[in-house]
């Protein structure tokens, strides 16, 4: 039978606080950094200093005689190259945290330190220079030009043409709950609380790292409570391994967890991009072509840095004429991981601030502009498949579009760039727009979906809701006992979940903002199952045909014979039984096709691609260069909204970190000694309260589409509002983010100087 | 961190008697917000820790009056910023004061730092608080601030080897309220203005003011004057839990609309407190007008000689003083850069 959500929600959709709010506003909730099991060893890993160096001689000697110390375990030894100040070298463990810093301070290693460089320009200049791992000839790499249309054409076309440089520097993880784990082995069985938004597939890899040596080995992964992670923490990472060897070396439970400094240099961070951009339109705000060159840095590994597929961005199928080239270069610096939304700000900002410099050129508003170029629907696809992106994107756009400006009051707002205000301090507001994925996540090699979740109903009415999935922050745990809930006829509180556990069910990763679309849908077809399992198993005693049972708010009821029974009452007549019910959700069971009926067998229950109109105000005091963002409006759609009140917290939390990139962040490497000068937080600088604007959420809520993935998008495009913005209140492009006060400087400076 | 030994003395002889004479194997607690990160850090490694908390009447903050001319205020040591920024009197009287103190890190940082802590703190460098490297400070051969990240380092860089800022923000105030010092050591006492207190160090045996390692900040003095007025101004890119990048402290005394007695100095610019006569003598005697102010700003940021980087905090100084005397002048009065 085909899923779908009900037609009348009683709970989904509505504003429920987080069922663990309490837990973790009172500190009772315990997060794998908390866990402290009897005998617990501490272990921590010496890193290379060097940006990049080999290794000639490690000497453990001295600190083995340091007092507390049990262990060390080699990453790179003697005859390696180590290829960033942060780079693993050995680990140690000890009885205490202190113990085990002194051991580590006690081992010798000797360095030759070899070239290196930490900051694009240098290495820019020297293409031929090769200082990092692997096959690469060169720490730069410059990709193949892509185009369509015709670019000259297209600028010939144009009534004006912009050019400038914009650019967002490379920005690090900061996670509250550092990256790690604590292993603890019971023979062949081996338990890790860690700080992960893979419960499963941290398992799978510490499994796959001991099955050679323990071919029995069985992994369970537990992330009960997690404090962010952002992409940055799919895996146990070297760090988790480490501590998997030496709790198996000591045969005693193992913590490490990295700190601070370490969590910003080898935690992962978000590529630079650097971009001379060149776009041309029309007066009637027809863009007639774009033309980027970008580079960026993803650190060490490589990997990608801007989207270039997407870009330019949300106008890449209305922009007729562009080009697109990028260099990847690869520094001596710690390595890139995917971080809320990879690529996509950085795109936002490539595209949507040389729009709002056009819009200036050709004096007209960027509203304009952004109307004028927004994505056309694909009548094609809205025929065959009504909730799809595709065949209605033009329609949500235009409905946000004009939700923003209605909310931010931008016809009252707005004016020319550069009018901000007669006194040294300048008002500006700015706009930009996004979109992202968030489908469910596919079928696995085996053709099973890759989530599922369980309900079980015992006889004494207790629902439970089990599922290996992990809530990072997101609210899963709540969204889970929402669903549950609702087709179950009680209240959220009267649903037990169970979830961040290896060995409840399979899950995937929390990447893409895919785990409420592929955990909800699953909850709710588990929960109806369980019902269904209740009514078979009762229907006997309750004297009532089991397809006459239906649930009613904390009853079940017989539709034929009006007969009602408290939920608690008609559990009870499963006697020594429990009902149960198994439900499994993929993107392949939300595109499946009906081969008779050529349409979805299951649709409206999860679905693919949401976009967001973002809208910034700013005060810059032209006088000190000092920005500081006052009001955000954010819309943003999601198909079926779960909980309305989480999902606003999303929107939020992703506007504060924008906020964030905008104004404030900015990995600082030196050039000299090869490291990061600023791996804290008080040079590497985070808005508190203060600093961050009062933001508006507006949800459009599309409960047609099914579940959508939030987590992600509303990041997107908070950048390029806040640097819109600052451009409309000085009427100068500032183009380097952070907006600090050096920078807005620099460019009201530079602007000074050419009159 | 290294392990040391902690002793917390009842009296000043006691702390005394426990301190070296040479840098580097003993260290003073106050708040610990200062000591414990450069332990952590392995800048510092004492093998004696001395606590001055459980010295008597260290953190009290005294008003006396003084017959007809205003009063004398006397902080112990061992004040909390956050009670010298709450003080009501001090409010009143010194708000450059209370205001700089109120404003400096959080409120956990607030609420356990202390008044002798933020004259006698280490610099923020990023070069000396990292472990790896071997800077002057600690005993190496170069600055490493001078060809590198040196955006938030001193632009008065004249003469100094080292171009750390002075991280004390209490410090300009004081010393634009005339302030003195109360000093102990194996000696006895002494007292010390302020305004020579604080010392630009250039060697891993030199700290960021004039003290002897076994000497003991016991208070801090300040004049209270008939007609002052005074004002502290920071240009900060955060609002909340930041460093200034340029701090600016006046005082002078409002004489029939006009303002003499001038003092005017810099914060967080070189490294130490910079008192800019130059700027002063622009305001001697004048009123305190915008254009006035305008000028001195830009008399303070003459012989500015920033860095590769940190070209832009010299415009910074000049808003600075202009709106920290503006302030001065025009007490409670909401100014024009205020939102």
């Amino acid at each position: 039978m085909a899923t779908s959500w009900p037609k009348d929600r009683r709970l989904i959709g509505k504003d429920i606080p987080r069922t663990d709010g309490p837990e973790k506003s009172t500190g009772r909730a315990r997060y794998s950094i908390d866990m402290n099991p009897k005998g617990l060893l501490h272990a921590m890993i010496l890193r290379s200093p060097y940006a990049h160096a080999h290794i000639d001689a490690i000497d453990v000697s001295a600190a083995e005689k340091t007092t507390g110390f049990k262990a060390v375990h080699e990453i790179n030894g003697a005859g390696k190259e180590v290829y960033f100040a942060g780079d693993e070298i050995i680990a140690v463990c000890a009885d205490t945290e202190e113990h085990c810093r002194d051991a580590m301070r006690a081992i010798k290693i000797k360095f030759t330190p070899l070239e290196f460089f930490v900051k694009e320009a240098d290495a820019l200049k020297n293409p031929q220079s090769k200082t990092i791992s692997g096959p690469a000839k060169s720490n730069v790499a410059i990709g193949a030009e892509a185009t369509k249309g015709d670019v000259a054409a297209g600028f010939k076309d144009a009534e004006k043409i912009v050019e400038a440089d914009y650019g967002m520097p490379v920005i690090c993880h900061q996670c509250l709950e550092p990256h790690g784990l604590v292993a603890s082995w019971e023979g062949d069985r081996l338990t890790v609380w860690a700080s992960t938004q893979a419960v499963v597939g941290t398992a799978q890899q510490l499994a796959a790292t001991f099955k050679a040596r323990i071919p029995q080995v069985d992994v369970k992964c537990i992330t009960h409570y997690m404090g962010g992670g952002y992409g940055s923490k799919f895996g146990p990472d070297i760090q988790g391994i480490v501590a998997a060897e030496l709790a198996l070396k000591t045969k005693a439970p193992v913590k490490l967890m990295l700190n601070r400094e370490e969590e910003i240099t080898v935690g992962g961070n978000r590529p630079s991009a650097y971009g001379k951009i060149k776009i041309g339109g029309k007066k009637d705000g027809t863009i007639t072509a774009y033309e980027v060159d970008c580079h960026g840095s993803p650190g060490e590994r490589g990997g990608a840095t801007v989207n270039l597929g997407l870009l330019p961005y949300v106008y890449l199928d209305t922009i007729p004429n562009w080009k697109r080239k990028h260099t990847v270069v690869r520094l001596n610096t710690g390595i890139a991981r995917a971080m809320r939304a990879p690529g996509h700000p950085q795109n936002c900002v490539l595209t949507d601030c040389p729009v709002d410099d056009l819009a200036a050129a050709l004096g007209i508003d960027p509203l304009i502009i952004r109307r004028k170029n927004l994505p056309p629907n694909d009548d094609k696809v809205a025929q065959s498949d009504p909730t799809a992106w595709l065949g209605q994107r033009n329609n949500i756009y235009v409905r946000e579009l004009d939700l923003a400006v209605k909310l931010s009051e931008w016809e009252k707002k707005w004016h020319q760039p550069g009018q901000g205000g007669k006194g040294p301090i300048k008002h500006g507001i700015g706009m930009a727009i996004h979109t992202w994925g968030g489908s469910a996540v596919g079928n696995l090699g085996d053709g099973q979906p890759a989530n599922d979740a369980t309900v079980i109903i015992d006889r004494g009415g207790q629902v439970i809701v089990q599922s290996s999935t992990q809530d990072l922050g997101t609210a899963q745990r709540t969204v889970s006992a929402i669903v549950a809930a609702e087709i179950l006829g009680l209240k959220v509180s009267d649903i037990v979940v169970r979830i961040g556990e290896s060995p409840f069910g399979r899950s995937s990763g929390s990447g893409g903002s895919t785990t409420c679309p592929s955990q909800a849908p699953a909850t709710l077809r588990a929960a109806i199952a369980a019902r269904d399992d209740l009514f078979a198993k009762i229907a006997a005693k309750f004297g009532a045909k089991k397809e006459d049972l239906v649930i009613e708010e904390g009853k079940v009821v017989d539709k034929a014979s009006k007969k009602g029974l408290d939920w608690k009452k008609a559990c009870a007549m499963l006697g020594m039984d429990e009902a149960k019910g198994v439900g499994a959700w993929s993107s392949n069971m939300a595109n499946e096709i009906d081969p008779d009926k050529k349409i979805l067998v299951n649709p409206g229950v999860s679905n693919v691609q949401v976009g967001g109109v973002q809208v910034a105000e700013v005060l810059v005091d032209v006088e000190t260069g000092v920005v500081r963002c006052t009001n955000f409006v954010a819309v943003q759609d999601c198909g079926l909204i779960i909980d309305k009140l989480t999902c606003e917290s999303q929107v939020a939390g992703g506007v504060i970190m924008g906020v964030n990139y905008a104004l404030f962040e900015d990995r600082i490497m030196d050039r000299h000694t090869g490291r990061q000068v600023n791996p804290d937080m008080e040079f590497y600088k985070l808005g508190g309260i203060q600093d961050l604007p009062r933001i508006k959420v507006a949800m459009v809520d599309m409960p047609e589409r099914g579940v959508i993935g939030i987590g992600e998008p509303p990041t997107v495009s908070t950048a390029a509002a806040v640097g819109n913005a600052v451009f409309n209140a000085l009427g100068v492009r500032v183009p380097y983010a952070p907006y600090s006060p050096e920078n807005v400087l620099n460019a009201l400076a530079k602007k000074g100087a050419k009159g | 961190m290294k392990e040391f030994t902690y002793y917390q003395p009842k009296s000043v002889d006691g702390a005394i008697g426990l301190l070296d004479a040479k840098w580097g194997k003993t260290e003073l607690l106050g708040g610990g917000t200062d000591l414990l990160d450069l332990t952590k850090e392995y800048v510092a490694q004492p093998d004696k820790v001395i606590s001055l908390t459980g010295i008597a009447n260290f953190a009290d903050i005294q008003v006396a009056p003084q017959t007809g001319k205003g009063s004398v205020v006397l902080i112990g040591a061992g004040a909390r910023l956050a009670a010298i920024a709450d003080h009501a009197h001090l409010q009143k009287i010194f708000p450059a004061l209370t205001t700089a103190a109120g404003m400096i890190g959080g409120p956990q940082i607030r609420n356990m730092g202390t008044l002798g802590g933020n004259l006698c703190q280490r610099n923020r460098c990023w070069y000396f608080r990292d472990e790896h490297v071997h800077c002057l400070l600690k005993g190496g051969q170069k600055c490493f601030a001078l060809d590198g990240e040196n955006q938030y380092h001193a632009i008065f860089t004249q003469g100094h080897k080292c171009v750390i800022v002075s991280p004390s923000t209490l410090g300009p105030v004081l010393i634009a309220l005339d302030a003195t010092a109360e000093v102990q050591g194996p000696k006895g006492k002494r007292t010390l203005e302020l305004a020579k207190f604080f010392f630009a160090p250039s060697g891993e045996n030199e700290r960021e003011h004039v003290l002897a390692p076994n000497e003991v900040v016991l208070s801090v003095k300040i004049p209270e004057k008939e007609g002052t007025r005074n004002a502290s101004y920071e240009v900060r890119q955060k609002q909340s839990y930041d460093w200034p990048l340029v701090q600016a402290a006046v005082a002078f005394k409002a004489d029939g609309g006009k303002a003499t007695g001038v003092k005017i100095v810099l914060g967080h610019v070189a490294p130490t407190p910079l008192v800019v006569e130059a700027a002063a003598k622009e305001v001697e005697g004048k009123e305190v007008t915008d254009a006035v102010a305008t000028a001195a700003g830009k008399a303070a940021a003459k012989d500015a000689k920033p860095l590769s980087q940190n070209g832009y905090k010299v415009k910074l100084v000049e808003v600075a003083v202009k709106r920290a005397l503006l302030t001065a002048a025009n007490p409670g009065k909401r100014q024009y850069w205020e939102v």
